[in-house]
């Protein structure tokens, strides 16, 4: 008996007709439902301000090898209040952006040593490390440490 | 001994009669100990025959009674009254149709658990009187965690993918995929791959990573999914390879 017919003789028996009930969901709004989704949304958004920011360095190179006119053009730019304002921007947008992966990297990389699982702290701390002497090593290097 | 009365807003849905779900109130006298499930097993025996939901074990162990309480998924089981005050909104698991009041049509779910074979696939069969598959501890770990799943599908309520996308496999079984996948005993990974690797597969998940948030059992099915692209990738490029597949 085909399933139509199954429901139409429950019917007529007095049973149940099954009529399953499918609740929308909004395409456009359905992060605003939970504050985890916002805070997905607010790293994957971070992202683009870290690209913005690395396109505007890598114009900054291009600028630094069309001569000095050029160069100081883009440092203008980059200094002018609505470019701080942006690399201030984009610095916080950054620190969101990485602390939501290094959180993440546990997840996607589950390491085994010695028979055990090694423990995801462990393995964000190790990142947060190496962070923090790459941005010394940055910062020595610009001459501002 | 009642301790104090608690208000219920259940989400109700009677094929026959409503059009739509609509929102009903309880009031329900409850005591310290008592969870979610019991004030709706109260509500059944005592105020309102009519009201469906599924449970079975009472002690977190068989993922009947997933539900929606106060907006995070839960099993009705394992929330306690006392850590709720005012009044407590329960509605079904999101992302599933609903087939009656909190009873939602898993079917979906079942379709694509299967379609991810999981189950061991051995080298070779063994006949019972050959014995069992052995591994040791440390094989046993390696999966042990994504063993753990219980099929409750709060993952699949709480993962806005698979309810923008309904093709999507989803986590419980692509964390199960990948329990079968890292399984000393087991060599089924290339048999899985088709339905891993595809699109609707582990490809389609943006890592949102609320199944593993509200997972009860731990499992961690968003920290499988990304582990199951990066060996996905892996089988890509090395296809690619003199001796490869392609």
């Amino acid at each position: 008996m085909s399933s139509q017919a199954q429901q139409a003789s429950m019917a007529q028996d007095g049973a149940t007709v099954r009529r399953p009930y499918v609740r929308p969901i909004s395409k456009t709004s359905w992060f605003m439902t939970h504050s985890r989704y916002k805070h997905y949304m607010l790293h994957e958004i971070s992202s683009l301000f870290v690209a913005i920011y690395a396109v505007i360095l890598i114009v900054g190179l291009f600028r630094l090898g069309s001569g000095p006119a050029a160069w100081q053009g883009w440092l203008d730019a980059v200094t002018s209040p609505i470019g701080i304002l942006f690399s201030l921007a984009a610095f916080v947008f950054s620190i969101i952006h990485a602390t939501a992966w290094f959180k993440a990297v546990p997840q996607a990389m589950r390491l085994m040593r010695g028979g055990e699982v090694v423990p995801g702290n462990l393995i964000i701390g190790v990142h947060y490390v190496v962070w923090a002497v790459v941005s010394l090593f940055v910062l020595i290097l610009a001459g501002v440490a | 001994m009642s301790i104090r009365t608690i208000k219920l807003e259940v989400l109700r849905y009677r094929p026959e009669q409503d059009k739509e779900p609509f929102f009903q109130t309880y009031t329900v006298p409850c005591e310290e100990e008592w969870v979610v499930l019991d004030a709706l097993n109260h509500v059944k025996d005592e105020i309102d025959r009519t009201l469906s939901y599924r449970w079975s074990c009472h002690m977190f162990v068989c993922g009947s009674c997933g539900m929606v309480i106060n907006g995070e998924e839960k099993l009705g089981c394992k929330a306690f009254l006392r850590d709720y005050s005012g009044t407590i909104r329960i509605e079904p698991l999101r992302n599933f149709p609903i087939e009656r009041d909190l009873v939602i049509v898993q079917d979906d779910f079942i379709e694509k658990l299967t379609s991810v074979k999981p189950y061991l696939i051995p080298k070779e069969e063994k006949s019972i009187e050959q014995g069992t598959y052995k591994q040791t501890p440390t094989e046993l770990k390696t999966y042990k965690q994504y063993s753990m799943c219980m099929n409750c599908l709060l993952c699949y309520s709480a993962c806005p993918q698979y309810g923008l996308e309904s093709e999507f496999i989803g986590p419980a079984a692509l964390a199960l995929a990948h329990r079968y996948n890292t399984d000393s005993r087991d060599v089924g990974r290339s048999a899985r791959e088709d339905m891993a690797a595809a699109h609707e597969g582990v490809w389609a998940c943006s890592f949102v990573g609320a199944c593993s948030q509200v997972c009860p059992k731990d499992v961690d099915p968003a920290g499988a999914i990304q582990q199951l692209k990066f060996s996905s990738a892996v089988d890509y490029l090395t296809s690619y390879l003199p001796g490869g597949k392609r």
